[in-house]
């Protein structure tokens, strides 16, 4: 198992980053009955921990033993039948699913299984009615009309069923959403907080960490904690003992990115341009998505950038982003907006060098 | 004309019996119709429907196609009856009958087509006619060849000129999406084209062709012609109609003609091409002996075509005849029906003269001459399509006027220098675009692949331009798939703005054109990495899902997770294969469909035209 699943903590109260988040978690949900929350932040903060921490506060241990499932919903819209296949993790007192995987269908999922959890609501042991927890992943990738259908079943089955919604960035959540839900902002852990984790991790796995290795690992973590996590996994499969500056390896799409970076700036010519698509397909095949490929892209071009061009290139960037997930095919936007650095980078150099 | 009137409102409830009775009994015509009336009511009814409701949206194209054959024949169903009893009061008699139908050669002389096939043609069935009681197993024969060539006349004049009768199947008329809602409170169970065939195919394998309807049916020797095979859609259905045909390939015992239109090109981007191909290879492969037919020659079909002149009695030069026939492509049935309409003209004097001027330009290729079509003076002859390849040629060598810059411009507004292109050296690209008939998507792919081969090295500020403008196209394109269209019109008008802005962003922006040299058409990569896209990403989640007890997005999952795996040397344990390979299979039939459809045009390369 991975340190990062082997490490989570499984209760609130042993989570190490956001304490007070998970205090007052505990608070809540042992003294009443949990509204619908939705929780956002930067990835690798530890939304996801602490979900899983509150679900087993809130029914015991039974939340661990899950299953995946490959299911899929026969959904009845209007003339005929949509079949939608979703992946999903539950146990039996919770679904967790992305409902963002099953694209413009995304709606008649969330309805459906909202529907189909109504209907067979668990009795807890005190004879009342309980209730089951539903974990949507990625509701900010979710379309409008999914949101909106969202809405309209946590007001209807708000008795048998309690949302927890989970998201990056709270502001592609429609406001009726967010108003009636809780929201819990879990931001990007402290590098010293890092650090602390580090540590334990260390000493739990009986390692030798020199002074400063964890902090130089939390500063290339970019404040995710996972990624620190795993990072230190992969120095320790590399070299241990740890040496004091021991090379903490890349990740190989950004050392690729830069590769490419460095390529554009080298020639700009329609061979060049020809090249550098052969590599985005790279990239893509391998599936990282397009939105991230241009952003470290841009990260990359603007280091090595003349400060006088940087405004006009990033302005490029977010034109070609917009474009990008309005349209169909990302490479047709990443070409173009390297088209366009390439052909204003280029004019840069005449005009400074001749 | 009381008729004619009748016919009209037939056309309008064509759609609808209950309303066409309302309306019709009320006129006074006393010829009772129920005779022939209920008669296609009664096909449409038991008749095939759009397929299951998945694929509605398909079927919405069904319906359209659907209703347009069951319109157009009942359309000539009531026309038939029409004239064919009014023949003596209207008094047009014979001379409106169609040309095609009326000179319809009867006798193998007669034939325009090239006498070694029609030989072909007829000793086959001799030897089938005479092998017929014993257990040989060629009885059929598979002739391939464009449209109106003389495919069906071949067979009819054969098997007349061997005494023998020919059985067609004749395709039932298709059922309407309405009308199949209507009918299905009522019980009646639906059959779709294929069915029917197979139900037929199973009744002549079991029984032979022992039909009351044929008189004498013992003595003589019965032919038996498929012209009209079900439309296919999709691998399944393809995969039936080979079965089926298959099957009555090795049990038939007559002889047999199946008929399959070959519309030709074969890197055309319509993918139902693809099954007809495959079934003819398939029927071959059962036995049956293809005879191919060529486009006919322009001196046969003058022959035919004179002869037709003069059994009508009317003066057509000859250089006219020539004109016709050249412009047919081969279609001897549209070169008729062009003579036709072409002797109905009042004033054949003037137009001749103009012809005349510009026929020698037909003679370069089909681009001119669709030029030639397109100008006021004549319309008839086959608008010839060209190639995918063709046009994307055009539109990426991008010839351009040197001779007479702005020539074409001058009296339009002053452009600044860098807006300012030379003349075109072809046609309006949608034009092109239309006669290449290919879709809109696979167009903006090929050109995005292969445009920057065509770009000066110099000029990558012209990359960026076609690059903007493909990425605009794109854009349209998008536009259509996250609404669920309905209108059909909408969807097509925004089809071809995009593939009109990708063509022309390419005109447009390649300014600095490499000078024209060899260059091969590549096939979109762009095709595979998706493919591939597709396959990881199944993969990796289900991968994932399973070792980690908690759901990642997806992002997470490769941007992190997956490199660090690979500095780890984590071997995930690969108990996910049940499901996993269940939706990777279904990924690729899907997309195998897709690339299916393209995989022999990749082959094809363009020179320097």
């Amino acid at each position: 198992m991975l340190w990062v699943d082997k490490y989570r903590p499984k209760t609130l109260d042993k989570v190490i980053v956001h304490e007070d988040v998970a205090q007052n978690l505990k608070k809540l949900v042992t003294e009443q009955d949990c509204p619908h929350l939705l929780f956002y932040g930067p990835s690798g903060s530890g939304k996801k921990t602490l979900i899983m921490a509150l679900l087993r506060q809130m029914f015991g241990p039974s939340t661990d033993k899950v299953k995946v499932e490959n299911k899929t919903w026969k959904v009845d819209a209007g003339s005929r039948t949509i079949d939608v296949e979703l992946t999903t993790l539950s146990s039996s007192h919770h679904v967790e699913m992305n409902p963002a995987n099953a694209g413009f269908q995304d709606r008649y999922v969330v309805q459906e299984i909202i529907k189909e959890m109504a209907k067979n609501r668990p009795i807890d042991t005190k004879g009342k009615k309980g209730f089951k927890v539903l974990v949507l992943n990625e509701v900010d990738k979710l379309s409008r009309e999914a949101q909106h259908s969202l809405r309209r079943t946590m007001e209807k089955y708000s008795a048998s069923c309690r949302l927890i919604l989970c998201c990056n960035s709270s502001s592609k959540v429609t406001e009726a959403v967010r108003s009636r839900c809780l929201n819990i902002r879990i931001s990007a852990p402290a590098e010293d907080k890092i650090v602390k984790v580090l540590e334990f991790i260390g000493k739990k796995e009986g390692l030798q960490l020199p002074s400063g290795f964890a902090a130089r690992i939390a500063e290339k973590s970019n404040r995710s904690l996972r990624r620190a996590i795993l990072l230190l996994e992969t120095c320790r499969v590399q070299q241990y003992p740890f040496t004091h500056n021991q090379a903490i390896p890349p990740m190989d799409w950004e050392e690729y990115v830069s590769e490419i970076a460095s390529d554009i700036m080298k020639e700009q010519s329609p061979k060049r341009l020809f090249q550098v698509r052969g590599k985005l397909y790279e990239l893509l095949s391998n599936c990282i998505p397009p939105e991230i490929i241009l952003k470290r892209l841009l990260k990359e071009l603007l280091r090595k950038l003349d400060s006088e061009l940087k405004h006009e290139v990033s302005y490029w960037a977010a034109y070609y982003e917009h474009r990008m997930r309005l349209g169909q095919k990302a490479i047709f936007h990443l070409e173009a907006f390297v088209a366009k650095f390439m052909s204003i980078y280029k004019s840069f150099l005449i005009a400074t060098f001749g | 004309m009381g008729r004619g009137k009748r016919n009209a409102t037939l056309v309008i409830s064509s759609s609808d019996d209950e309303d066409f009775l309302v309306k019709s009994s009320s006129k006074p015509a006393s010829v009772p119709r129920t005779n022939y009336k209920k008669r296609p009511k009664k096909a449409a009814l038991s008749n095939s429907c759009p397929r299951s409701r998945t694929q509605s949206k398909i079927s919405d194209f069904d319906e359209a196609r659907l209703f347009l054959t069951a319109f157009i024949k009942r359309f000539c169903e009531e026309l038939d009856s029409g004239t064919t009893r009014f023949k003596v009061s209207t008094g047009c008699g014979s001379s409106k009958d169609l040309w095609v139908d009326k000179h319809k050669p009867h006798s193998l002389e007669e034939l325009s087509v090239h006498k070694k096939k029609v030989e072909e043609v007829k000793t086959l069935f001799e030897e089938s006619l005479i092998t017929s009681k014993g257990k040989s197993s060629n009885h059929v024969i598979l002739i391939v060849g464009p449209a109106g060539v003389g495919k069906s006349v071949t067979v009819h004049a054969v098997a007349s000129h061997l005494g023998a009768i020919v059985y067609e199947w004749n395709t039932p008329t298709p059922t309407i999406w309405h009308e199949h809602l209507h009918n299905s409170g009522s019980g009646l169970r639906y059959m779709s084209k294929l069915d029917e065939f197979e139900h037929f195919v199973e009744r002549i394998r079991k029984y032979g062709l022992i039909l009351s309807s044929l008189v004498g049916g013992s003595r003589t020797s019965v032919i038996l012609l498929i012209d009209d095979l079900p439309l296919v859609h999709g691998k399944a259905a393809c995969g039936r109609l080979k079965r089926c045909l298959n099957l009555l390939v090795q049990s038939v015992c007559v002889p047999t003609a199946i008929l399959i239109t070959d519309y030709g090109k074969a890197d055309s981007t319509d993918y139902t091409m693809h099954y007809w191909e495959e079934i003819q290879l398939s029927l071959q492969d059962a036995g049956a002996c293809k005879v191919s037919f060529n486009p006919i020659t322009v001196n046969s079909m003058k022959k035919a075509l004179s002869r037709i002149c003069k059994a009508e009695q009317r003066e057509v030069s000859a250089e006219q005849i020539e004109l016709i026939a050249k412009a047919s492509g081969g279609d001897i049935r549209n070169a008729i029906t062009s003579l036709q309409y072409f002797c109905l003209k009042p004033h054949q004097g003037p137009s001749l003269s103009s012809y005349d001027g510009i026929s020698p330009c037909v003679k370069e290729g089909s681009d001119e001459m669709v030029h030639f079509f397109s100008g006021p003076s004549l319309s008839f002859g086959r608008d010839d399509t060209i190639s995918l390849f063709h046009a994307l040629g055009k539109f990426l060598h991008n010839k351009r006027d040197p001779d007479n810059p702005t020539a074409a411009d001058r009296d339009s507004i002053v452009l600044k220098e860098k807006f300012l292109r030379l003349p075109l050296k072809m046609d309006a690209p949608e034009i092109i675009l239309c006669q290449a008939h290919g879709q809109t998507r696979p167009i903006v792919d090929f050109l995005h692949e292969n445009v920057l081969d065509f770009i000066s090295e110099e000029a990558i500020d012209d990359a960026w331009v076609v690059q903007s403008y493909l990425s605009d196209s794109d854009l349209l394109l998008a536009s259509l798939n996250r609404v669920l269209c309905r209108n059909y019109e909408a969807e097509n008008s925004v089809q071809s703005a995009a593939a009109s802005v990708a063509v022309r962003g390419t005109l447009f922006g390649n300014a600095h054109q490499v000078p024209s040299r060899w260059h091969a058409v590549r096939r979109p990569k762009l095709w595979e990495i998706e493919k591939s896209l597709w396959r990881n990403k199944h993969q990796m989640a289900n991968e994932r899902c399973v070792t980690s007890l908690t759901m990642h997005d997806h992002t997470v999952n490769v941007t992190e997770f997956k490199p660090m795996l690979k500095w780890i040397g984590y071997r995930t344990p690969k108990n996910s294969g049940a499901y996993e390979a269940s939706s990777d299979d279904m990924v690729e039939d899907e997309l195998e469909r897709l690339v299916l459809t393209k995989e022999d045009t990749s082959e094809d390369e363009i020179e320097d035209w």
